[in-house]
């Protein structure tokens, strides 16, 4: 994924990575290893019908 | 030597992609590594020619180009790695990467970055040199940059550095000459740049070298740090190598990594890059460019301070004020929260259960005046969910389009009076949709200083989502009020950040930040975010809200709730507002937007002025329980205490002020 504050690309797994120390973690935030601008990944139904679309068109 | 493998152990047979399959076992070798996309092939072709083998790194599907070339009458193999970010890998390319970084034992390592994104490539050569590797930093597609109108000094960024800069245009073939004669001469340079760290990670470093007793293809330095970083492949060889030793060395990590709140890598990361931002300082410019596009000038408007702010302000007024005021917290909760909830849903329910349930103290508890389903779900559901539904889908916009950064550009100037740097717009802005997830953020700002300030300002004058939506939905009707409210709010955040920057020593803050593009937002993206954080903000907020109204519903029967709001209506009304506000700044301790729902269920008994106050006060009162913890936890309870009480006095203070002011200056709101 690509940090929409300064553009830098990570994996979801390197932004999450960066949120273990938080008490807050459940919050499901990426934060960005570059800069520290947090967003939320991809919802998992979104990422369901993504799947989903995907496999219909194959 | 070979790193003791946790790759399968699938060995594939080279493949060889060229006419003569290249054999460079017993040569020297020159490596080249980057991230992906940066013209590492392209170099690899310039040096080599077409005579390349492709093979398969043993135990994976990962590509590796090899081949051969001829410097000053001396053959030399050449390794073209797979894209690599950094020293610590995530994906098995560049697991691959590294540990053929590390197995070939190269002559010369060519460190291909883009001179377009200097500082996000700057990293990684940080960590190579403080591998004790034989650096030479190669940047390309300079052509690019210079249209981009980005300069770089060569000479001071090989001075920083202390290893060889060769400037390329690889796609051109310009600089491949120089490149090669710095291969030639090059001589390991002892003075290279070294990264310092935490003097927690600098005593473990030391600590842990003490007990590698071995040889390594890499400094003990960098070894200690890939093993605190929590490098497997790095673990397995120490352990191998140092045996019973590798125990002590596992309890230096365990106790390195308990003081710390973030992963390590975390820490090592950021302090790389600020150790770049540092460096590029000086080395790098962006000067005017040569041929500007359309969304050149556009952001380049809207960084200028004359452009920029009329922008700003334009991106409010519609933004914020329009889209989320007017049409979010008026028209939709008007709908919602009049006609859905407090004409079909609450009726049908409240007539439900006082028909149903017997006990009056239930009924309460249910449909009573702080009920779970009259208060609880109603402000969570009818008037919070449409504002910051609204709130996130203008959010992801400006998001999208690559506004942001951009913002940090024009604020840097203002927040460099305040102790702060255009990077703290990343809490400042985050703190719009959860102040409490903000103060977290504010770790990664570069001082002590900029922390404690953003915290401050934070608690104090950063209004969340809900409670801006409220406040311009109540203020709407008002503009002079909602005028002041913006006048007074600035002001306050610009004057405390000010007199805080000068009360707190420290170092001042540094601010460079590379430009992404502006883009136009996808509707499909925009839609997808502002649909996840509409859910993840409900998940958040639903059952914090019903918490909330049983703890008010049991204060009440207590009488717990009498005495408290006792306490506070001499002070409310002090400032001109009536009892019942008291209750709102009670909630308001409870969530900010519980206290925000508050005041938008009474604004039709408060006159304009008395709006306006309330307005005010709920935007400076103090932060809510979640915020007031994280401030503890990242601040510490001294700190938290001290802005929690200064905000608490300041908050009421500045609403007495501006009430006399208003009944003084006569001015009908």
């Amino acid at each position: 994924m690509k940090c929409v504050f300064c553009g830098y690309e990570f994996s979801e797994k390197e932004g999450v990575g960066a949120c273990k120390g938080c008490p807050m973690a459940k919050c499901d935030m990426i934060k960005c290893p570059n800069c520290g601008y947090e967003t939320l990944p991809e919802p998992k139904l979104v990422k369901f019908f993504k799947r989903w679309l995907k496999s219909y068109g194959n | 030597m070979k790193f003791p493998s946790a790759i399968g152990k699938r060995n594939t047979t080279p493949q060889s992609h060229g006419p003569a399959g290249e054999d460079i076992e017993g040569l020297q070798k020159i490596v080249i590594v980057g991230n992906p996309n940066v013209g590492k092939s392209l170099l690899f072709n310039r040096l080599t020619g077409i005579y390349v083998t492709v093979s398969n790194y043993p135990g994976t599907t990962v590509t590796v180009d090899k081949g051969r070339c001829k410097i000053n009458g001396r053959d030399f193999g050449v390794i073209d790695l797979p894209g690599m970010y950094s020293l610590i890998p995530i994906t098995e390319e560049e697991r691959v990467a590294k540990l053929m970084l590390l197995e070939e034992r190269p002559k010369t390592v060519l460190h291909v970055i883009d001179a377009k994104n200097l500082e996000r490539m700057l990293p990684l050569t940080l960590q190579l040199i403080e591998a004790g590797l034989p650096v030479i930093l190669v940047i390309n597609m300079m052509d690019e940059a210079e249209e981009l109108g980005i300069s770089i000094d060569f000479n001071d960024l090989e001075g920083k550095l202390g290893i060889p800069v060769v400037p390329i245009i690889a796609t051109a073939g310009k600089g491949i000459d120089q490149l090669i004669g710095k291969i030639d001469q090059y001589v390991p340079i002892l003075d290279k740049f070294q990264t310092s760290y935490q003097k927690g990670i600098e005593s473990s470093i030391k600590e842990i070298e003490s007990f590698l007793k071995n040889s390594y293809p890499i400094s003990k330095r960098s070894v200690s740090l890939l093993l605190l970083q929590e490098d497997e492949d790095m673990q397995r060889l120490v352990k191998q190598k140092e045996g019973k030793d590798y125990d002590q060395i596992d309890g230096i990590l365990k106790k390195t990594s308990r003081k710390y709140g973030y992963p390590l890598n975390y820490i090592i990361k950021i302090r790389l890059q600020n150790e770049v931002r540092k460096i590029t300082s000086s080395s790098l410019a962006a000067g005017p460019l040569k041929t500007a596009g359309f969304k050149e000038r556009l952001s380049r408007v809207m960084i200028n301070p004359i452009t920029g702010i009329p922008i700003l302000i334009a991106i409010l007024y519609l933004g914020l004020y329009q889209f989320v005021g007017v049409l979010g917290a008026g028209k939709l909760v008007n709908l919602i929260e009049g006609t859905i909830f407090g004409e079909k849903i609450n009726p049908v329910i409240t007539k439900f259960v006082m028909s149903n349930v017997p006990y009056r103290p239930i009924q309460d508890l249910i449909v009573g005046e702080y009920g779970i389903i009259t208060l609880g779900i109603t402000y969570a559901v009818a008037i919070i969910l449409p504002i910051v539904g609204t709130f996130f889908l203008v959010f992801s916009v400006i998001e999208d389009s690559g506004y942001l950064p951009r913002l940090s550009m024009l604020v840097d100037r203002v927040f460099k009076k305040i102790g702060l740097s255009g990077r703290a717009v990343i809490p400042m802005v985050l703190g719009l949709g959860c102040s409490t997830m903000a103060t977290m953020v504010t770790r990664t700002q570069e001082t002590k200083r900029e922390r404690v300030i953003s915290t401050l300002l934070l608690a104090l004058a950063v209004p969340c989502s809900a409670q801006l939506g409220v406040i311009f939905a109540i203020l709407a009707g008002h503009p002079l009020a909602l005028f002041i409210w913006f006048v007074v709010v600035l002001l306050n955040f610009i004057l405390i950040g000010f007199l805080a920057a000068r009360i707190l020593s420290g170092e001042k803050p540094s601010f460079y930040m590379e430009l992404p593009p502006l883009r136009l937002p996808k509707i499909s993206n925009v839609l997808i975010k502002t649909y996840s954080r509409m859910v993840w903000y409900f998940k958040e907020v639903f059952p914090i809200f019903i918490v909330v109204s049983v703890l008010i519903w049991i204060s009440q029967l207590t009488g717990v709730l009498r005495v408290i709001t006792n306490g506070l209506e001499p002070v409310v009304n002090l400032i001109g507002l009536p009892d019942e506000t008291a209750r709102v700044f009670l909630f308001g301790f409870f969530r900010r937007d519980y206290g925000a729902a508050g005041l938008y269920s009474m604004q039709n008994s408060l006159t304009g002025m008395q709006l306006t106050v309330a307005a005010v006060i709920l935007t400076l009162f103090v932060p809510c329980i979640a915020q007031f913890m994280m401030m503890i936890k990242e601040r510490g309870i001294k700190t938290a205490v001290l802005i929690f009480a200064f905000v608490l006095f300041f908050a009421f203070g500045v609403g007495f002020v501006l009430n006399q002011a208003l009944v003084a200056l006569g001015l009908q709101l």
